[in-house]
């Protein structure tokens, strides 16, 4: 199986009032094609600093990230730009969209940037309700993002990540400004596309979030304390349990 | 608490603080400056004229032999309450010489008078009424010493008649009767001592001493009626005609004035959209405090004692820096002018005061929407869910622009309110310079002969000397136009020299006697002019009079008019009426067959030229810089020079419409640098969002530049619509009370008005926020996680 994201050694130091915080410390992973990973830890731990720092959204302090086998620390911002267009898909807490344009528009932005094979806006547009049909939200192409609930927001928010069919898809807390009802069917298109093969990294608080995915690293004080890998013939309710006392173990 | 939440929050949004602070300072150094001015020019000419101790009616005469008629008429005058006369004596650019050549260029009469027996205030250039001249120093009239690069201490002689006597420059007087450019008649004030021992020389006894007469009267009419009759005399004009002989001034009074009502609506129209645009950013605190229970009212005033910090320290700053901006502005009016004091400290603190009192009105309305905004809004960031108006227009899928071009253009739309004030602002900068590119254009433009009531000609010599000659009858007229025929011949350019020639004559109208200038011309013909209504007189009998004077006297086409012509009554039809912009619009025109007698006349423009081997204006170009040189005169020209030296406006305008230009430049890349900087400020989530998702910084920023060039292109687009109508409602009027009745015809120059200036705007624009947009740069896509 290829390795799709590596981190070695992975270091992110801020430095707030002259005071020196290390948020990540000497950090290693790495993130096989079609994986679903999730990182988990207490608030303040790390979480989303390590999924910036390896989406590289953000720079590293020391370490190396290794995207598909290209080292990111070693790419201009011209060339992070082009692997997040084109090979990554994001998906944030607090949905952020484009106030402007409507949610299809939003949807097809990163895909008319890329302009992969020189397709026609049409057509990217037809892939953007496709995509929108199959995670049950074509009814609001044409609406504004303010005219449309946090959960089919939400899913409009992983319609855009998916658009320019990307390597790896990194979620921020992708459910934690969702109700229970919207967060299950996110989690569940979500899990259905990690099903279709695309590898995935999530960031979460959430233990049935976290129970989806393959493998869960537990993060403490910038370090990866733990990892656990689910069993992944057992039912969504086993697998949170066992993950729910692994955590528990790990001082949760 | 409230001072600690203020002073956080001001610490805390310094951009956007320090944005709406510096529109403050604007506001208030444009309102000062601008409502100064305003009140400077409104009250200016007034004053000036109270200052300098103006009559209601003038005389300039000349001594037939030592003998005064006006004098004798006024003495004995029922209509002449009191008058006031000031001798002087008649000279010209050519009896004042510095090391062998001419000291000064200036091609109408001047005049030499005593400090002592002036009736009249003069100015020097700080605006003190020069009361002493040391013998052997003389002041001179504006910008005649400034043009010829006169310094004060510069020592020349004044060689007239037997008299040869050194002097030496003292400075530049102010001269309120005839020191407007279209007046152009430069006074010399000298010591009593000094005027004495060239007035008793007998040749200037003889051909160059007269008087100026202020007069005192309730009733003008009458006063014109009476001494209509009176002889030797050069001008008569009243109070009214020398106001309007400042029209020059009053074009670039006008202008700044317009400039300053320009400049206090743009930034109120700023400072009200940056106010309510950044309370409706602060929708979080407000929900916020609205959830740990404050009251609307608190709020409100936290906001409220917020803005007044600001607009507090941007007034006091605004008001020092409106006293050097204000003078700047008038500048170019006050150089021939006593204006009021140009920079009131109580207005000044007024306007302040009123900037400062707006401010806290408009936060006060702005702050009417705390009430609507609920602690929701701090937990949904502002999206309620409740707002259901539509924002995107365009849509991506079925256009072919990429996303960049895509994104500006739906922003302009999506956001019409913000993009429409900005695009306001770029017209309003763009109109002003092109409007004033048009008239300065207009005004050094052959389009301007027809107005001044001359044919066109190769060249046009402005030769004071030989018309002086003419005038006091040294020589006749036509043996002056003999003379520089002939040296055109000897130095193998033959042309064909003619002059329209000026008569102050007393017409009899409606059983109404007036005084005025009539032009004649033997060499042309009455129908090579231009006429508003009626036929061109073709009899001798004929007369065409214009607008004003026609109304001035209730006479139209086909009324009869009788003139005194050396004593003698003559009746003349009116067959036409033109428009004129000549004796500030009062003029009639004699038909060419008419025989009138050349000691009669009292004035000229100056000689025309026309070469008979008909050269291209090339040749013409290097003959008349070869004409300077044979006749030791710079006042030779081409049509357009001639038209911008009897104007003397047009490069006053072109400096005007550069200074406009340079404050619309300053306030476009303002504008252009604060919108941007609060677009990024306001904006920060998206630019991290495009970052995240994959967009460069030179798209974004090309994104954001975008939006500001299809606001300067839409601007450019209506500038250019409203040119004409602004044109017609701001121009037109000035050129009426001129006597351009009818309309005046403008000269425009589409390279300059279409394409250079809007090229130097739109640039201007784009490279300003361009530059600003490279802020982008700083917010990184991880600021997605940060983001309030």
């Amino acid at each position: 199986m290829n390795t799709v994201l590596e981190a070695r050694d992975l270091c992110k130091t801020y430095i707030v009032n002259k005071r020196q915080n290390n948020v990540l410390r000497n950090v290693s992973f790495s993130v096989n094609e079609g994986e679903m990973i999730g990182i988990m830890g207490p608030s303040g731990s790390g979480k989303s600093t390590l999924l910036y720092t390896v989406s590289g959204m953000d720079k590293m302090t020391a370490g190396e990230v290794f995207f598909c086998g290209k080292n990111l620390s070693a790419m201009r911002e011209k060339e992070l730009a082009a692997a997040r267009l084109e090979d990554m898909g994001f998906i944030f807490q607090q949905m952020y969209m484009m106030k402007n344009l409507s949610v299809l528009d939003n949807i097809i932005l990163p895909a008319v940037r890329a302009a992969k094979h020189h397709e026609s806006n049409k057509k990217i547009a037809q892939r953007g309700r496709e995509l929108m049909k199959r995670l049950g939200i074509a009814e609001i192409a044409g609406n504004d993002i303010n005219e449309v609930s946090g959960g089919q927001l939400q899913r409009a928010c992983i319609c855009r990540s998916m658009i320019n069919h990307p390597k790896i898809i990194f979620a921020d807390e992708p459910t934690g400004s969702l109700n229970r009802t919207s967060s299950e069917e996110v989690m569940e298109e979500l899990a259905k596309l990690n099903a279709d093969g695309t590898t995935m990294m999530i960031v979460t608080h959430d233990v049935k979030v976290a129970s989806r995915c393959g493998k869960v690293l537990f993060i403490v004080d910038g370090n990866i304390k733990g990892e656990y890998v689910i069993d992944s013939g057992a039912n969504l309710r086993d697998r949170e349990r066992s993950l729910n006392h692994w955590l528990m173990e790990m001082g949760w | 608490m409230y001072r600690r939440i203020i002073l956080r929050d001001l610490k805390r949004k310094k951009t956007m603080n320090i944005i709406l602070l510096l529109f403050v300072v604007l506001s208030a150094m444009f309102t000062a400056s601008g409502v100064n001015n305003i009140m400077v020019v409104e009250r200016g000419l007034d004053h000036y004229f109270e200052e300098a101790g103006m009559a209601d009616y003038y005389i300039l005469s000349h001594k037939s032999n030592g003998r005064d008629t006006v004098e004798e008429l006024l003495r004995n005058s029922e209509n002449a309450k009191a008058y006031q006369k000031d001798d002087v004596i008649f000279t010209s650019e050519e009896n004042f010489k510095r090391s062998g050549k001419k000291l000064m260029e200036y091609s109408n009469i001047s005049m030499v008078q005593s400090i002592s027996d002036s009736n009249f205030n003069f100015f020097d250039e700080n605006d003190n009424v020069i009361d002493h001249v040391e013998q052997g120093k003389m002041y001179i009239t504006g910008a005649v010493p400034k043009r010829s690069d006169l310094q004060i201490g510069d020592k020349f002689t004044l060689k007239i008649g037997e008299i040869n006597m050194k002097f030496e420059f003292a400075g530049t007087l102010k001269d309120a009767l005839f020191g407007s450019e279209m007046m152009g008649n430069p006074r010399m004030l000298i010591s009593e001592e000094d005027y004495k021992k060239i007035a008793n020389d007998d040749q200037v006894k003889q051909y160059a001493s007269g008087s100026v007469y202020y007069i005192e009267t309730d009733n003008l009419s009458a006063l014109q009626s009476e001494i209509a009759d009176a002889e030797d005399i050069y001008l008569m004009i009243d109070n009214d005609t020398v106001k309007l002989s400042y029209f020059m001034n009053m074009i670039v009074a006008t202008i700044i004035l317009i400039l300053s009502i320009g400049l206090i609506i743009v930034s109120f129209v700023v400072l009200r959209f940056t106010i309510g645009f950044t309370i409706a950013e602060e929708f979080r605190e407000i929900g916020v405090m609205k959830a740990i229970g404050l009251k609307n009212n608190s709020i409100r005033s936290l906001y409220l004692a917020k803005y007044f910090c600001i607009s507090f320290v941007g007034a006091v700053v605004g008001y020092f820096l409106n006293i050097p901006f204000g003078k700047m502005l008038i500048k170019s009016v006050s150089e021939n002018m006593v204006l009021e004091s140009q920079n009131s400290a109580v207005i000044g603190v007024l306007c302040c005061v009123a900037v400062v009192l707006v401010i806290l009105f408009f936060s006060w309305s702005c702050t009417g929407k705390i009430k609507k905004l609920s602690p929701i809004d701090a937990v949904r960031s502002g999206q309620t869910g409740e707002r259901f108006h539509k924002k995107s227009i365009l849509h991506l899928g079925k256009t072919r622009l990429k996303s960049t071009a895509f994104l500006s253009i739906n922003d302009v739309f999506s956001q019409p309110k913000q993009f429409t004030i900005i695009t306001a602002i770029f017209t309003i900068c763009t109109v002003f310079v092109m409007v004033l590119s048009v008239t300065a254009n207009t005004l050094g433009s052959q389009k301007m002969l027809k107005m001044l009531g001359i044919t066109k000609s190769d060249v046009y010599f402005l030769d004071s000397k030989r018309i002086t000659d003419a005038i006091s009858g040294v020589k006749d007229v036509d043996e002056t136009k003999q003379e520089i025929s002939d040296i055109l011949a000897e130095n193998n350019m033959p042309a064909f020299v003619y002059i329209e020639e000026w008569y102050n004559l007393s017409v009899t109208a409606n059983d109404v006697k007036y005084k005025t200038n009539f032009v004649w011309c033997k060499d042309t013909k009455t129908t090579d002019y231009t006429y508003t209504k009626g036929v061109a007189p073709k009899y001798e009998n004929e007369v065409a009079l214009s607008e004003m004077l026609a109304e001035k006297m209730h006479v139209d086409i086909g009324d009869v008019l009788t003139l005194n012509i050396d004593g003698e009554d003559k009746e003349f039809i009116i067959t036409a009426l033109f428009q004129s912009v000549m004796q500030t619009g009062n003029v009639g025109r004699l038909c060419e067959k008419f025989e009138i007698p050349g000691n009669l006349m009292t004035g000229a423009v100056g000689y025309q030229i026309n070469f008979d081997d008909d050269p291209d204006e090339k040749i013409i170009s290097e003959r008349i810089e070869k004409l300077k040189d044979i006749f030791d005169n710079k006042n030779i020209y081409d049509t357009c020079g001639f038209v911008n030296a009897i104007t003397g406006v047009s490069d006053t305008i072109k400096s005007v419409r550069d200074f406009v230009l340079a404050i619309s430049i300053i306030v476009i890349i303002l504008i252009a640098v604060l919108m941007e900087h609060s677009f990024i400020s306001k904006e920060k989530s998206e630019i991290a969002l495009m970052k995240a998702i994959g967009f460069r910084n030179g798209a974004i920023m090309t994104q954001h530049t975008g939006r500001f060039l299809i606001s300067v292109i839409l601007a450019q687009i209506v500038a250019a619509g409203l040119c004409v109508p602004l044109l017609m409602l701001c121009i037109d009027p000035i050129f009426m009370t001129m006597g351009a009745t009818a309309g005046i015809e403008y000269q425009f120059n589409v390279l300059e008005q279409f394409v250079i200036y809007p090229l130097i705007i739109t640039a201007t624009v784009v490279i300003s926020a361009f530059l600003t947009a490279m802020h982008v740069g700083k917010i990184k896509a991880s600021d997605t996680a940060n983001i309030e």
